[in-house]
């Protein structure tokens, strides 16, 4: 009985918490089909539209180039991000170098420190440079965010690589550059690819820089979300398929490095 | 080249990126923070006025409130994620459908941008039409009609509920690979001398967990404390002032009142504030370690 | 093909101090096999010549020339990883293949000696497979033949042959020795193995605590081993050694009465190799009871006890007797026996 009870009791908890997890989701993605009559209506006896999808796309949301600037500054920060900190994440894990645990302490504090305290002067030099509203100051802003991470993360898959295959390498005749390339990348890929989606992620999600840094050109789907309140109130409609559009990518990656996540997320914290 | 070479050679590119992007701004507000510099009047910083715009701070009225909205933030929201990571990830590590399928979509909470979240949530509690809302008063009639945002502690409830349906998940998958560590022999061992579920897990599986649980609370606190997204898609810092956090009342010192120099010496003060708690779940981090190897 | 000199060599860990002020000569062409305990310091040994630790005091030199600052790449050194080191992302050709790519062999002719390489080592069949689709035996296989591919300045292997099951490893052994009197390269051979080692070295180096306690033919470690702690470790059943005592030119212990050539003195060990004792009977000089029978095959393993005495004696593959019945013991003729210092485990005779 009391098994019984047991048994009942854990799956009707993990059937509470997926609804918890989903139900948010889930109402936004409805939300997103209906007419804006609908919308502000609990029923869910609607007749779904894309019509919300086409408005947004067009004038005067323009939501196209919202994707447009998020695609390229995400995808341009994890272009410059992770190849610079796998080679760092590489030095860290296997070179006892001096200063080592110092340099790498340094880098893990700058996590420590509040994203406004580098938006101001940010704010000021991109100002003075003519760079403001431009998707340059957002990636070099985001990079300030996701560069320590991603070597953080990324050493700890490195750590988790045994280092016999590489000596084996080198004493077969492979420089230490080779043996990166030959050896390390390969069987570091999975980290690294997780580590990629990880910071696409961070980036693609950012809000405070964006909301500041960009004003027409460069504003990206975060910061568009908040045009849709407007004098009229909240185009919740709108919203949600704003919302389903910056969402579905990002669900799609999340998804697809599940599996790693767990070892990823491990390997860095718990050393 | 050799490996010495080599080896601070790769690190240069990095280093490069950390210091452009972080080190030198960091420097730069630091300077600032000790001059006198209001947007609309000047382009350019006047001079120096020392510590005046810190002590400005220990006065200033919206200030000392966004402490206290970040303090009551912070200690609320890290409490839950911890305890509620922990439990949803002793509850998923078993194997099976329902567990697998649930591991899978508490992904998706943190792949969510917290703005969107924080939009989203503003929609489910409004009082007309807001889904959260109108369930709950349906369910029970006395909180038919609660302006949930327009109250202050139910508006700082909310945005605390936002974060930990954002952080709890991800905090989860950090729990579970700590579990995995935990070896299986030791949990065994006393289930075979007879110890109850709840002993196991206060009394075997917890004590091993101190490590993981550290750091999943340095992380939360870190987070926490930079609170900012949701502040503006769903309350706004409202009602009143009652959600404006830190992160929110420097945003808007510098980029409404566009008043730098305080902004600045602001910003650093929370930076301080950071490192200290910081340095403080290090040092006990240090010490659990040297138990734990002893 | 290269002269290997180790000159003072000294390895520290930290405070840990695993390999003391060594030297070591290892000839040209030398098949040179290290033999000890586990974590006496082989594996370091070897990755000190391989480059791959850095020494802490010393020189290493190679042909002649000084490497201590040359990387591994640099020293022209084939290497069989005690555990494996296989590239796991690439197949078994791969894997092969990789040293001969990295020296730019053109395709056809790498694809030639992989093929005879993994021939050579029956891994012929397996050659599309990744590592982790193989078992531990096969897997070293593949570390050997990668090993084995191209001809080095000097072959490091640390056991080698440790995971193959008993017929593939005398295979193996025969095909090492071949290879070895084929191509005459320095080689360095770490195994557990005394057979190995027995068979397959020129010199063997006795190593204990990160020292190297003899170096020698392996006729004479057998034979001539310099002191108690060799004498114990080489032989398979190690040899008796029994404590005791010498007075008026006899050696005394509980069951045990026999002329040796030695001044009085009290801690003394005396050792024979098992196949040096034969069961006899009547007044013996070793007497006791037997305490346990083991066939091996070939011979029969008898053990003797006598008090705190227990000697063991290489018998015929038919003795047959109860157990606690009378035991008598002596010295085959022209048999060798040892005499130690307890303490300080020094020979005492020759
Ligand atoms: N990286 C290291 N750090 C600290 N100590 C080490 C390290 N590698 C080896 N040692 C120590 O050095 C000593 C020699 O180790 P080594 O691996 O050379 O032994 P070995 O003779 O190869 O043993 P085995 O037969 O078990 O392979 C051991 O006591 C070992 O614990
Ligand atoms: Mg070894």
């Amino acid at each position: 009985m009391n098994k019984y009870i047991a048994y009942w009791g854990e799956r009707a908890l993990l059937v509470l918490i997926s609804v918890v997890v989903l139900f948010p989701i889930g109402w936004m993605f409805l939300t997103a089909f209906k007419k804006p009559r609908d919308a502000y209506s609990l029923s869910l006896n609607f007749e779904p539209t894309v019509q919300n999808f086409v408005t947004v796309f067009s004038d005067p949301w323009n939501l196209g180039s919202m994707v447009l600037n998020s695609v390229i500054v995400a995808g341009a920060t994890v272009a410059i991000a992770v190849p610079c900190a796998s080679l760092a994440a590489y030095s860290f894990s296997r070179f006892r170098v001096r200063g080592r645990k110092f340099l790498f302490f340094l880098i893990l504090s700058t996590q420590f420190i509040p994203a406004v305290v580098i938006l101001l002067p940010f704010f000021l030099m991109f100002r003075s440079l003519g760079l403001l509203d431009t998707r340059v100051a957002l990636i070099i802003v985001n990079l300030a965010i996701v560069t320590p991470f991603v070597i953080w993360m990324i050493k700890g898959f490195i750590d988790a690589i045994p280092t016999d295959s590489e000596e084996a390498a080198m004493i077969d005749g492979a420089s230490r550059l080779r043996v990166i390339k030959d050896i390390v990348l390969p069987m570091a890929a999975p980290g690294i690819l997780t580590s990629s989606i990880f910071c696409f992620i961070l980036t693609w999600n950012e809000f405070m820089f964006a909301l500041i840094l960009s004003r027409r050109d460069a504003v990206t789907l975060p910061v568009g979300l908040v045009s849709f309140r407007t004098e009229r109130g909240d185009l919740w409609e709108l919203m949600s398929a704003a919302g389903v559009m910056i969402t579905v990518p990002i669900f799609i990656m999340a998804l697809l490095i599940q599996k790693h996540f767990t070892r990823g997320m491990t390997a860095g914290a718990v050393k | 080249m050799n490996e010495r070479t080599l080896s601070y050679a790769l690190l240069v590119p990095a280093f490069v990126i950390v210091i452009a992007t972080t080190i030198y701004p960091l420097a730069y507000s630091f300077v600032t923070s000790f001059r006198e510099w209001d947007l609309t009047k000047q382009l350019r910083p006047s001079g120096f006025v020392g510590l005046q715009n810190y002590a400005h701070a220990a006065t200033e009225s919206g200030f000392q409130n966004s402490l206290w909205v970040t303090a009551i933030f912070v200690v609320t929201s890290v409490i839950l994620t911890v305890v509620l990571a922990m439990s949803l990830a002793l509850l998923l590590r078993r194997t099976g459908r329902l567990h697998t399928f649930t591991r899978i979509i508490l992904i998706l909470p943190f792949a969510m941008s917290p703005a969107l979240i924080g939009v989203s949530y503003r929609f489910m509690f409004n009082p007309e039409f807001g889904v959260l809302a109108k369930g709950l008063g349906a369910v029970f009639p006395a909180l038919e009609g609660t302006p949930w945002l327009a109250n202050p502690d139910l508006a700082m409830a909310i945005l605390v509920i936002t974060d930990v349906w954002h952080w709890a998940p991800y905090m989860t998958f950090m729990c579970l690979g700590g579990l995995a560590s935990v070896p299986r022999e030791t949990e065994e061992a006393a289930r075979i001398d007879g110890a109850s579920n709840l002993r196991i897990v206060f009394g075997i599986i917890l004590p091993q967990m101190k490590g993981v649980l550290l750091v999943t609370a340095v992380l939360k606190t870190i987070f926490a404390l930079k609170m900012f997204d949701q502040v503006v898609t769903l309350t706004g810092g409202g009602p009143g002032t009652s959600t404006e956090t830190m992160a929110f009342f420097i945003f808007n010192v510098g980029f409404e009142w566009f008043d730098m120099g305080y902004a600045s010496a602001l910003a650093w003060i929370l930076t301080i504030i950071t490192m200290v708690i910081s340095a403080w779940y290090v040092r006990m981090l240090l010490s659990e370690r040297k138990m734990a190897t002893a | 093909m290269a002269e290997v000199r180790l000159v003072d060599i000294e390895k520290k860990y930290g405070s840990f101090l695993a390999v003391p002020q060594q030297s070591l000569t290892i000839e040209d062409g030398e098949f040179l096999v290290l033999l000890g305990p586990s974590g006496c310091g082989k594996t370091t040994t070897m990755r000190m010549i391989a480059g791959l630790e850095d020494i802490t005091a010393g020189d290493i030199q190679i042909a002649g020339e000084r490497v201590n600052d040359k990387p591994p790449k640099d020293r022209d050194i084939a290497m069989v990883f005690q555990n494996y080191g296989l590239y796991p992302h690439m197949t078994v050709r791969q894997n092969i293949e990789y040293p001969l790519k990295l020296r730019k062999v053109n395709k056809a002719e790498r694809a030639r000696r992989v093929q005879d390489t993994a021939d050579k080592v029956e891994l012929g069949t397996l050659l599309d497979r990744r590592p982790s689709e193989l078992s531990g035996g096969q897997r070293q296989r593949v570390a050997l033949a990668r090993a084995i591919v191209r001809t080095p300045k000097i072959f490091l292997m640390d056991e080698p042959l440790s995971n193959l099951d008993a017929k593939l490893r005398v295979t193996m052994r025969a095909e090492l020795k071949h290879l070895h009197h084929e191509l005459g390269v320095t080689t360095v051979y770490v195994t557990h193995d005394q057979m190995e080692a027995m068979t397959l070295a020129d010199r063997v180096a006795v190593m204990r605590e990160g020292r190297i306690v003899q170096l020698d033919t392996p006729k004479r470690i057998y034979s001539d081993p310099a002191d108690l702690f060799v004498a114990g470790f080489i032989g398979s059943p190690s040899m008796n050694l029994i404590d005791g005592a010498v007075q008026d030119g006899r050696f005394i212990a509980e069951g045990m009465d026999l002329p040796v050539s030695l001044p009085d003195r009290d801690e003394v060990v005396f050792g024979i190799r098992p196949e040096d004792l034969e069961l006899a009977d009547g007044d013996t000089p070793i007497k006791g009871r037997l305490y346990a029978l083991e066939l091996t095959g070939e011979s029969t393993l008898v053990t003797m006890r006598a008090g705190k005495t227990s000697v063991c004696a290489r018998g015929h593959a038919d003795f047959e007797a109860p157990i606690n019945a009378p035991c008598h013991l002596a010295p085959k003729t022209g048999a060798r026996f040892y005499l130690f210092d307890r303490a300080t485990g020094q020979r005492l005779d020759g």
